[in-house]
């Protein structure tokens, strides 16, 4: 393989994918990118055996071929270089021998034979959305995900692709956030399954504002394929989580009692303040409701006590509920929205926040010790 | 205040408690364990089975070999944590500090009981204490304890392996150097076989040489160097650790045959949870990680652990917890000849969070 790529595009793809390649890995292989050059163009591919994700950047390619390297070595090398035009070239033993100005490298490879091949996908499950509206989707629901490996299922966002509605669910068991948005989804495309955590990390990271994504989907793995307008394009393959995700529209409240507008920015600010008075042993604040004010309290006896005084509409008897803060600062920080809304029933029973949209957040309180 | 510690350590117990409460064991080598016929190993040896060779941890078929006319005792743990009750009692009676360091082994602090105008003052003042309270387990107890006195921790432990059974040895501040130059490195704290390994490389045998050694003990071993150079200086301020400040609890079983049978092996962790929940309840606390370990046939050891969130309390919760260890991990791949299920990092639990399920 010989080729000549700008240091830019070579960044901009080595970036795409190395976050995926993980540190300590038992494979050799997996340290490695797999480069591939054709027609006018270099795709890089990296895996953690769980996750892939590929990408395209133009370069001008002298000789077809392919090997893989380093992607560490390669990516700190690419970044440090001083010069804008890249000649890669790569002998049949996999040594790759960079050139850029004044510098020279080798670098030692492994064949592309070993990298671990791409997934074929049958093309009949798919639906496309504008990468916007995937990434707010995520955005709003992929704090929730548990990180209790004891609870794998929880461990991802759960999909659902059912009556002109992407829905997406994320819980770990105490809180659950749900966002769906109206899009085209043919009859046979229909269907639901749960993307790990991972492949949710490398999304909100590699979603732009712009474009569109595609996403397939077989019995165990999917495809995201982001384009953007100038035709760069990224692939993600994911396996899926395994097992049935539980029945989460019957820790639904069905209609609450009182429904209380707050300005977001101001809630959330209050809370993260009280939040700092929460300690190990006392970790909750104390959300007080009483004739148009809500007061959050947080009182751990080494630490101190916060006291917050809100304005708000309520009108409805007093009522005292406790949360754990985070529980609530996590969905303020991730909506975009200036007012949302809080739903109680009662001190024991779950708490729903919602804006005017399509996004629900159910949270459990805690009971007071 | 002059520190005066001291280290109480029952002769021989779980073995003593069986001569007392059997006359016809009385002056006989009994050793509590399994039965040598069986897979397992020694709990204890009375020092007539000592004699002979016998030593705890050693497999008991080893012992049966050395000791032919050994009387093999199955150990009533329950039978040991009531007397070790009984006689901890009889020590907080005289008004000191107690770490209690195992079933049969405790310091105390008498420091406030003992104040005389110096150091070594002070520590002879410990004496009828500690005479007193071997005589009063002696008398209300029928065993006998061996009692170390000294300014610290690891001088008091140190003094009462010196002089076993029935003994009371004090370790004066102004000896201690001198008494412990002919010691080997092993007695001190924090020495283990590997750091005696590494030190006997270098020369050092005695923690006279330990002393003696002018290169930095840090190149040796790391930065246990500073602390291992006090220890052989007789000095350690390592306060007592009080009673309530429990790290970790767990259990573990030995099986008589190696056993992959699931069903005995979710009866045994199923057992063990429940004992751990029980032990946590007492003490009102929560477990933040769960641990299990297993033993092959080999003695192959391996363990594995989890942590989460949420504190576990409930002794359903860390059985499933085992359950996701064992099961994640592969571990029983093969037949385990031991199960064992531990929790730790405790935390006394805030308010609880509620599940949405």
């Amino acid at each position: 393989m010989k080729l000549t790529i700008t240091k830019e595009q070579l960044l901009t793809g080595l970036q795409a994918v190395q976050n995926i390649v993980s540190t300590r890995t038992t494979l050799p292989i997996l340290s490695n990118v797999l480069l591939r050059g054709e027609g006018q163009q270099l795709s890089l591919t990296a895996t953690d055996l769980d996750v892939i994700v590929s990408c395209g950047v133009e370069a001008s390619v002298a000789k077809g071929g392919a090997t893989t390297l380093p992607v560490k070595k390669l990516f700190g090398i690419a970044r440090e270089l001083n010069g804008s035009e890249i000649d890669l070239e790569v002998d049949d033993k996999n040594v790759c021998s960079l050139r850029c100005g004044p510098s020279f490298y080798k670098i030692h490879g492994l064949s592309a034979d070993e990298f671990p091949p791409l997934p074929a996908f049958k093309d009949d499950r798919k639906v496309t959305l504008p990468q916007e509206t995937f990434r707010g989707m995520l955005r709003k629901t992929s704090f929730a995900i548990s990180t209790d490996e004891a609870r794998y299922v929880l461990n991802g966002i759960f999909l659902s692709l059912k009556d002109h509605k992407v829905t997406m669910v994320a819980t770990d068991g105490r809180r659950l956030a749900l966002v769906d948005e109206e899009v085209d989804i043919s009859e046979k495309s229909q269907g639901e399954f749960i993307i790990p955590a991972k492949a949710v990390n490398e999304l909100n990271r590699l979603l732009q504002d712009k474009g569109e994504v595609e996403l397939k989907y077989s019995e165990n793995q999917a495809a995201f394929t982001l384009k953007d307008e100038k035709g760069f394009s990224i692939l993600i393959v994911t396996k899926l989580i395994e097992g049935n995700y539980p029945n989460y529209r019957q820790v639904i409240p069905a209609e609450a009692k009182e429904r209380v507008p707050l300005v977001r920015e101001e809630f959330l600010h209050a809370l993260r303040r009280a939040e700092i008075m929460t300690s190990e042993k006392a970790n909750s604040v104390k959300l007080t409701f009483g004739k148009n004010n809500l007061a959050i309290t947080a009182n751990s006896p080494e630490v101190g006590e916060a006291r917050e005084s809100l304005a708000v509409n309520y009108k409805g008897p007093e009522m005292a509920i406790a949360f754990n803060p985070k529980y609530l600062i996590d969905p303020l920080n991730a909506l975009p929205n200036d007012e949302v809304y809080v739903e109680l029933i009662d001190e024991l029973s779950p708490g729903v926040l919602k804006i005017n949209g399509p996004f629900l957040y159910v949270v459990m309180p805690m009971r007071l010790s | 205040m002059f520190r005066v510690i001291l280290h109480l350590d029952m002769d021989a117990f779980y073995a003593s408690v069986e001569q007392r409460d059997d006359p016809a064991l009385r002056g006989q080598p009994v050793i509590v364990g399994s039965p040598p016929t069986q897979r397992g190993v020694v709990c204890a040896a009375s020092y007539e089975a000592r004699k002979f060779g016998v030593r705890s941890a050693m497999p008991s078929a080893t012992a049966g070999r050395l000791c032919p006319s050994g009387i093999f005792v199955r150990p009533r743990m329950d039978r040991y944590r009531e007397e070790s009750r009984a006689i901890m009692r009889i020590v907080a009676a005289t008004g000191a500090v107690i770490e209690q360091m195992s079933i049969d082994e405790a310091y105390a602090d008498v420091s406030a009981l003992c104040q005389g105008p110096d150091a070594d003052a002070s520590l002879l003042q410990a004496m009828p204490l500690a005479r007193k309270l071997k005589e009063q387990i002696r008398a209300e107890r029928q065993l006998t304890a061996t009692i170390g006195v000294a300014a610290n921790k690891l001088l008091a432990k140190i003094a009462s392996d010196h002089q076993k059974p029935d003994g009371l040895t004090l370790i004066a501040e102004r000896d201690k150097v001198q008494f412990l130059r002919p010691l080997p490195v092993r007695i001190l704290f924090g020495v283990g076989k590997v750091t005696e390994q590494v030190l006997q490389r270098a020369g050092v045998r005695t923690v006279g040489d330990l002393q003696d050694y002018a290169g930095d003990l840090r190149a040796l071993v790391g930065s246990f160097g500073p602390k291992l150079k006090q220890f052989a200086f007789g000095e350690d301020d390592r306060p007592l650790e009080l009673g309530d400040d429990i790290k970790s609890i767990s259990g573990e079983e030995t099986f008589l045959k190696d056993t992959d049978d699931r069903k005995i092996l979710r009866a045994c962790l199923r057992e063990q949870a429940a004992d751990i929940a029980t032990r946590l309840k007492r003490r009102r606390l929560g477990a933040h990680t769960v641990q299990v370990k297993v033993r092959y046939g080999d003695f192959k050891t391996l363990t594995r652990q989890i942590s989460v969130e949420e504190p576990l309390t409930e002794a359903n919760d860390i059985y499933r917890m085992g359950c996701v260890l064992l099961s994640r991990g592969k571990l029983v791949s093969r037949p385990l000849r031991l199960l064992g299920l531990g929790v730790s990092n405790l935390r006394e639990p805030g308010a609880q969070q509620l599940p949405l399920f």
